[in-house]
């Protein structure tokens, strides 16, 4: 029992089609993962995930998500031209099921993530680094959690897909 | 990178100023019981003497996209014209048993969460068929949800032209200047759809802003 975390930096979701990065959100979250995006996702994509979880939706297990995307609106306009002109996206995009993220809120200075572990979380998800074995000692200890993600300016260092709980 | 640049400059939405229609196509965006189908009602009892949906205090009261043709509101300035397309609320998350919470039994709570996914889906579908729109907040609600973020996102970039509508300023813990304050960038207006307070000001900024 605790609370799986995965962290997919931007090498990984940039390199899949709008489709492929909704289906692979899906099924993280469908396994109880919460999944925090290095890369934000567009307007348009953030649109395509609500309708997919929509019609994954069913009312035994699955009932939909909690997710918010934090923008780097302190760039400078010089690095947001060129963010515009070559497509990239930035921000950050902080995923996860309803049943286990209770709320996501905006505060002055970051995002609050509310969420409670529940038994048989990640258990299809994949291991890495931060799998269970590396799992904080009092993760297991309290049943509900109130995680604090700052936003960075820097952009993380992140080169891979890895988990941590 | 052209479209990016393009974009950027927002050359679409400068052609699109120009481009002035007679008769545009309003829908009513937002979260779930902001209050769109009371506004709909509203304006539609106001000027065509008739209701057009039901409203409710359980989420997902519309789940099916209800139009209002053929409106004309008289304003200052001429004869607003617009056909209202009143959508389902945008939610990212459908439980039945908040229904059963309500007082619905197991059978109706279920198909109205079924309903209510599908009519999420279908308001999304529709971001291709409307001019312009009124995005519709809570003013006693915390304005900086994905919802709202996502709803007016996708307005941008589809360069359709929005006004954002603070509703429910009648209530006691309403704050219109939060939504405000997260929407710089975007006209807002406050009103009561439910008494009517401010809806003069809302015709004249859909004349102003989205004609």
């Amino acid at each position: 029992m605790g609370i799986q975390l995965d962290f997919v930096s931007s090498d990984v979701i940039s390199s899949k089609s709008s489709l492929e990065k909704i289906d692979f959100i899906i099924e993280k979250i469908k396994n109880n993962v919460i999944v925090i995006l290095e890369e934000g996702l567009s307007p348009k994509e953030e649109a395509e995930l609500i309708e997919t979880t929509m019609r994954e939706i069913d009312v035994k297990d699955f009932h939909g998500i909690e997710f918010y995307r934090i923008d780097h609106k302190e760039m400078r306009l010089r690095d947001r031209l060129a963010n515009y002109i070559s497509g990239r996206k930035t921000g950050m995009t902080i995923v996860g099921p309803t049943r286990m993220v209770e709320a996501i809120k905006k505060e002055s200075d970051g995002i609050s993530v509310l969420a409670k572990a529940m038994k048989g979380t990640g258990k299809k998800g994949k291991g890495g680094k931060g799998s269970r074995k590396n799992a904080r000692k009092d993760d297991t200890k309290k049943s509900e959690k109130k995680k604090q993600v700052k936003k960075h300016k820097k952009k993380p260092k992140d080169t891979g897909e890895k988990s941590a709980e | 990178m052209f479209d990016g640049l393009k974009k950027f400059l927002k050359l679409d939405r400068l052609i699109k100023k120009f481009k002035k229609k007679k008769q545009i196509q309003l829908g009513f965006y937002g979260p779930v019981n902001a209050g769109k189908t009371t506004l709909a009602n509203k304006i539609s009892l106001d000027w065509l003497g008739k209701e057009v949906g039901t409203v409710s205090e359980i989420p997902h009261e519309t789940r099916h996209i209800q139009k209002i043709e053929n409106v004309v509101v008289k304003t200052n300035n001429g004869a607003l014209k617009m056909n209202i397309v009143d959508m389902p609320g945008i939610a990212t998350q459908v439980d039945f048993k908040s229904f059963e919470e309500f007082g619905l039994n197991e059978e109706d709570a279920r198909a109205r969460a079924k309903e209510a996914t599908k009519g999420v889906i279908e308001a999304i579908k529709w971001l291709d068929n409307v001019d312009a729109v009124l995005v519709v907040m809570d003013s006693a609600a915390d304005p900086y949800t994905q919802v709202n973020i996502t709803v007016i996102g996708n307005l941008e970039a589809r360069d359709i032209p929005l006004i954002v509508v603070a509703n429910k300023i009648d209530l006691e813990n309403a704050a219109p200047a939060s939504i405000e304050n997260a929407f710089p960038q975007h006209v807002v207006v406050p009103i009561s759809a439910a008494t009517g307070e401010n809806l003069d000001k809302l015709y004249q900024a859909i004349q102003e802003h989205l004609t």
